[in-house]
């Protein structure tokens, strides 16, 4: 196109714009009325020129010099100093515009301060659940791993031959040597460290604590990117080989709670399990690695790596977890194929097996119990959908009383886009100001969920409101407000002048399409809140199923304590006799046994059996090996099903590998390999280690019942093998006491503790926690759900009985007219309940496919019951019905109340 | 005559006091009360225009001129009319000083 169509193009837009009065509102316009400006000017200075008697050429040429600059010059100039004023004025145009918005935004909202609260406080509750669970979805899921290195961190795993084909029990050991030959030649990797958990018990000035507590390589501190706090981080002349460690970084939350956070902290000792260390450093907080435990660990000693296969020659033995920084840039993929491409070359590696994995150290902390956060971030989802079509309604039903004023507005030539800019700034401050409390309400919120939350998800008490969570809060309520604010907004442009201001003569019904709305709205309100309130009937029959759940034994007033024993073979054993005896003799014990609390198990290799008489066999990958002392089902209380006790000398046998001789199996365990059962008096052994020697058959004699801890993974206790114990260097102990568990754990730790000085009992755990902590997560999530849920209804219901009212006060001459001619008053309450229920009915139809749907992601929080459980359904769609015939009923009544005369009188 | 660097607006600014013009009156009018001294090319004109209703102190308008063109005609806005008080009793207190300085009879002659 030529430039002087160009030009001509934008003269006659301008030149449009002109005519209707509009302001220059693009910069083309402002470019042409610019040329326009120019092109004036000369011509109006020719004029002039030619009237004083130059000819019409010599005018032109005098008139461009008197331009000073050539002419294109000018122009380029003048069309860019006309740009940025029309730039300017557009900016102040819609400043003062908002202003004027916000203005009458403001005025109006104080007008109607019902309106205005019932709106801001259904915003807030909707933002503010949304805020708060998003805070825990951020803190716990989104950005777990709070320092410096967290997003380049990953973890090569290993998978174990002995349990392929079974993912559950993927370890994450890793031979030394293989890590030491990554070290040397990765290109992807900038450095590994390893580490390893343990729990200890730590004497601090006198008090006795137990502390998670990991054994990293030097390295481990600055690989993370992490800075002490106070002090310094290890030194590769902190390792001691062959020998427990003697300097140690605490966490900043031990420093706090146990040193008061004093300044002085450096060269402090501790007893760690009866050895001293020195403090050098301390750790800032948020430092959450290793991560195997689900609470961080309290401190970190440097230990040296060593070869975990080969059963370790130093510290750093029991199975360590590996972690790498990748180079920046490079991804997980990359960094798991080169890094597997090493471990083939390295003979040691490739005979422990297994595929190699590289995993983001991100995914393996959100490995764990997150579902219960997943659901609830669907359920505030759900609550803010409620809240967003509660207000829309309230807006709709007042949009519709404005309609006048539009229509008035509109007539005075307020155009349409500017009517919907009012309402959208309407809508859109209420949504922002409902936003600012709802951080208020998150803040609430957020404590009642680290106050509720289960012992899985301890990281939640680190959770605060970040800057990036307010900037979600920000997101949702702009998209909040946009959603609620279309509707009216689209009304507010909807309907030309004449109609609306004829249809008021007319008094007649109106507004139909704005009922379509309101009452969808309604339909979607009671879907969602049905479908929430599924969820938490579903997770109130798994508490109840879970609180009645079959544990296989009795976990209220059974203690279960480790305890570490030094000395000789010979000492040990005296001492754990000594134990034995001194906690019989307290007056609440009434019973004492060697073994770990049922339904957690160790989980140990998998089993090989003899299944029937011609000797064929079968194996169970991996299974829970509880070591007990004879007396340990009497103690525990589990049943014997079937059999007798195994003899207790039936270990000595055996010699120092293997089981005892005699073993018990657990009904599970005896159907899955014995289904015909004829499990007394078959063989079975632990299945053999590649490239050592079998360990000898031992004969099951007795079957016991299945126990279970509701909440543990089933995957430890879903089989068991129970045989007579060996141990004497850590020996678990169970004790059953006649007073609650968490009464009697002081006591039986002062008993242990008090027989002799170099024993170390790690926390002494009852059966009563675990009982309470299996039931945590579920009742978390219940808890949270049934709050939303109820929130949700009450918004359906207010929004309903909203539809009700108005469809009422829409219809009062009908009403009376039917009052007055006899109609039965009942039946007319009837009718117009009537036309409400149809929506309840769709909406309880819709909700129930919707929770159809959305429970399955729920199953795996459900026990004993299932995700589509009718008897759920049934209640819930019946409370849900129940409560909005209620809400249709109550303003319903308000039709009684009409007075023919009055309403026939009204035109 | 060169103009003093930013003495254009406040000239444009009074010109404009007696009522709304075009460019080329504005030009017109000022080239005539200066008998011809000052000297403003016409882009430098347009150009101190267009700053000066950026900036909201004139504002403009298409009309029609007497010999029936269409031109765009300024105004003073209220905020220009102050500026033009302001700016022109600094200027004249300004002139006056320099003025004074300049006229001062040394001490020798």
């Amino acid at each position: 196109m030529s430039p002087q169509r160009d030009r001509d193009r934008d003269a006659f837009r301008a030149g449009v714009r002109r005519l209707f009065k509009l302001p220059l509102f693009t910069r083309a316009a402002a470019r042409a009325d610019a040329d326009a400006e120019l092109d004036a000017f000369l011509a109006e200075r020719i004029d002039r020129l030619v009237l004083s008697g130059l000819t019409p050429a010599d005018a032109r040429a005098e008139a461009l010099r008197r331009l000073g600059s050539p002419e294109g010059d000018a122009r380029l100039v003048l069309r860019r100093s006309a740009q940025r004023r029309q730039r300017h004025q557009w900016l102040r145009q819609a400043a003062a515009d908002l202003r004027e918005d916000l203005r009458i935004a403001v005025r109006r909202f104080a007008h109607s301060p019902a309106f205005t609260a019932t709106a801001l406080l259904t915003l807030a509750f909707g933002i503010g659940a949304n805020t708060a669970i998003f805070s825990a979805v951020h803190g716990l899921l989104l950005a777990p791993l709070a320092f410096p290195n967290g997003n380049r961190i990953v973890m090569p795993m290993q998978e174990n031959d002995r349990y392929r084909g079974d993912s559950r029990f993927e370890r994450r050991n890793m031979a030394g040597a293989l890590i030491e030959a990554w070290q040397q030649r990765t290109h992807t990797v900038e450095d590994i460290a390893a580490a390893s958990e343990d729990m200890f018990s730590l004497d601090a000035d006198g008090t006795i604590d137990t502390l998670t507590s990991a054994v990293v390589t030097v390295n481990f501190l600055p690989m993370l990117g992490v800075e002490p706090l106070v002090g310094r981080g290890f030194s590769p002349g902190d390792v001691v080989r062959h020998g427990p460690p003697n300097v140690a970084v605490i966490s900043e939350a031990l420093w706090r709670q146990s040193y008061a956070g004093r300044s002085d902290i450096v060269g402090r000792t501790v007893t760690l399990d009866g050895r001293p260390l020195a403090i050098i450093g301390v750790a800032p907080a948020g430092l959450n690695i290793p991560l195997s435990h689900k609470t961080p660990p309290d401190m970190w000693v440097p230990g040296a790596l060593t070869d975990a296969v080969d059963g370790g020659t130093g510290s750093l033995d029991i199975s360590p977890s590996v972690f790498a920084l990748l180079r920046p840039g490079v991804s997980v993929d990359v960094a798991s194929r080169e890094l597997e491409s090493i471990a083939a070359g390295v003979p040691h590696a490739a005979g422990l097996g297994g595929r190699l994995r590289v995993m983001r150290a991100q995914d393996f902390v959100n490995a764990g119990e997150t579902r219960a956060l997943e659901v609830l971030f669907a359920a505030v989802g759900a609550l803010l959908l409620t809240a967003c079509a509660t207000v829309a309604n309230l807006l709709l039903a007042r949009a519709w009383t404005r309609q006048r004023e539009f229509a008035i507005r509109g007539a005075l030539g307020a155009g349409r886009r500017r009517l919907a800019r009012q309402v959208l700034t309407e809508s859109m401050s209420l949504a922002l100001a409902g936003g600012l409390l709802g951080i208020g309400v998150a803040g609430l919120t957020l404590r009642v969920i680290v106050a509720l939350r289960p012992p899985g998800l301890d990281r939640l008490a680190d959770v605060h409101i970040e800057p990036a969570v307010l900037l979600w809060t920000l997101v949702v309520s702009v998209l909040t407000g946009l959603s609620f604010g279309c509707a009216p907004a689209f009304f507010a442009g909807l309907h030309p002048v004449g109609d609306v201001l004829r249809r008021e003569m007319r008094g007649g019904s109106a507004g139909v399409i704005s009922r379509r709305v309101r009452s969808t709205l309604v339909v979607l309100q009671i879907a969602a809140s049905l479908a929430l309130l599924v969820a938490s009937g579903l997770l109130v029959r798994s508490f109840a199923a879970l609180q009645r759940m079959p544990l296989g034994f009795e976990p209220r007033g059974l203690l279960y304590a480790d305890v570490l024993i030094a000395g000789t073979r010979e000492q040990r054993g005296t001492i754990r006799d000594e134990i034995i005896r001194h906690l019989q003799s307290l007056r609440d014990v009434t019973g004492v046994s060697i073994g770990v609390m049922p339904g957690k198990g160790w989980l140990g290799g998998g089993v090989e059996a003899e299944i029937d008489p011609e000797g064929h066999t079968a194996d169970v990958p991996a299974l829970g090996t509880i070591m007990m002392s004879p007396g340990y089902l009497r103690v525990a209380r589990i049943p014997l099903l079937a059999g007798r006790l195994p003899d207790s000398t039936s270990f000595s046998s055996l010699g120092p590998a293997g089981w005892s001789s005699e073993v018990l199996v657990n009904r599970a365990l005896a159907r899955r390999l014995w289904p015909a059962g004829r499990a007394i008096g078959a063989h079975l052994r632990e299945k053999p280690f590649p490239g050592r020697p079998p360990a000898p058959w031992s004969t099951v004699v007795g079957v016991t019942s299945d126990t279970r801890i509701p909440g543990e993974s089933g995957d430890v206790a879903a089989y068991q093998v129970y045989t007579i114990d060996r141990l004497v260097s850590e020996v678990p102990f169970v004790v059953r006491t006649t007073m609650s568990g968490d009464d009697a754990a002081p006591i039986v730790k002062r008993a242990i503790t008090a027989v002799d000085p170099h024993i170390f009992a790690r926390p002494i755990l009852s059966g009563d926690t675990y009982l309470r902590d299996g039931l945590a997560p579920t009742r978390f999530a219940m808890s949270l759900l049934t709050a939303f849920g109820v929130v949700a209804l009450a918004l359906a219901a207010i929004g309903l009985s909203g539809v009700i009212a108005y469809s009422v006060s829409q219809r009062t001459r009908e009403i009376g007219i039917r009052l007055a001619l006899g109609a039965d008053p009942s039946r007319v309450v009837r009718h117009v309940v009537s036309g409400g229920l149809g929506l309840v009915a769709l909406g309880i139809a819709l909700g129930a496919a919707a929770a159809l749907a959305a429970t399955r992601a729920l199953s795996s929080m459900l026990y004993g019951v299932g995700a589509a459980d009718p008897p759920t359904f049934v209640a819930i769609a019946l409370l849900v019905g129940a409560i909005a015939l209620v809400a249709s009923y109550v303003p319903a009544r308000r039709a009684l109340r009409i007075d023919p005369a009055e309403t026939l009188r009204a035109d | 005559m060169a103009l003093l660097k930013g003495t254009l607006d406040v000239l444009v600014l009074k010109t404009l006091s007696w009522g709304p013009m075009h460019g080329v009156e504005i030009t017109t009018w000022l080239e005539s009360r200066s008998d011809g001294k000052i000297d403003v090319t016409d882009a430098a004109l347009l150009q101190a225009l267009h700053r000066l209703e950026e900036r909201e102190l004139i504002a403009a308008e298409w009309a029609i001129t007497d010999h029936g063109r269409r031109a765009r005609y300024y105004r003073l806005t209220s905020a220009g009319r102050a500026r033009l008080r302001a700016e022109s009793t600094a200027l004249i207190d300004h002139v006056k000083t320099l003025t004074a300085i300049l006229t001062a009879r040394s001490a020798e002659t």
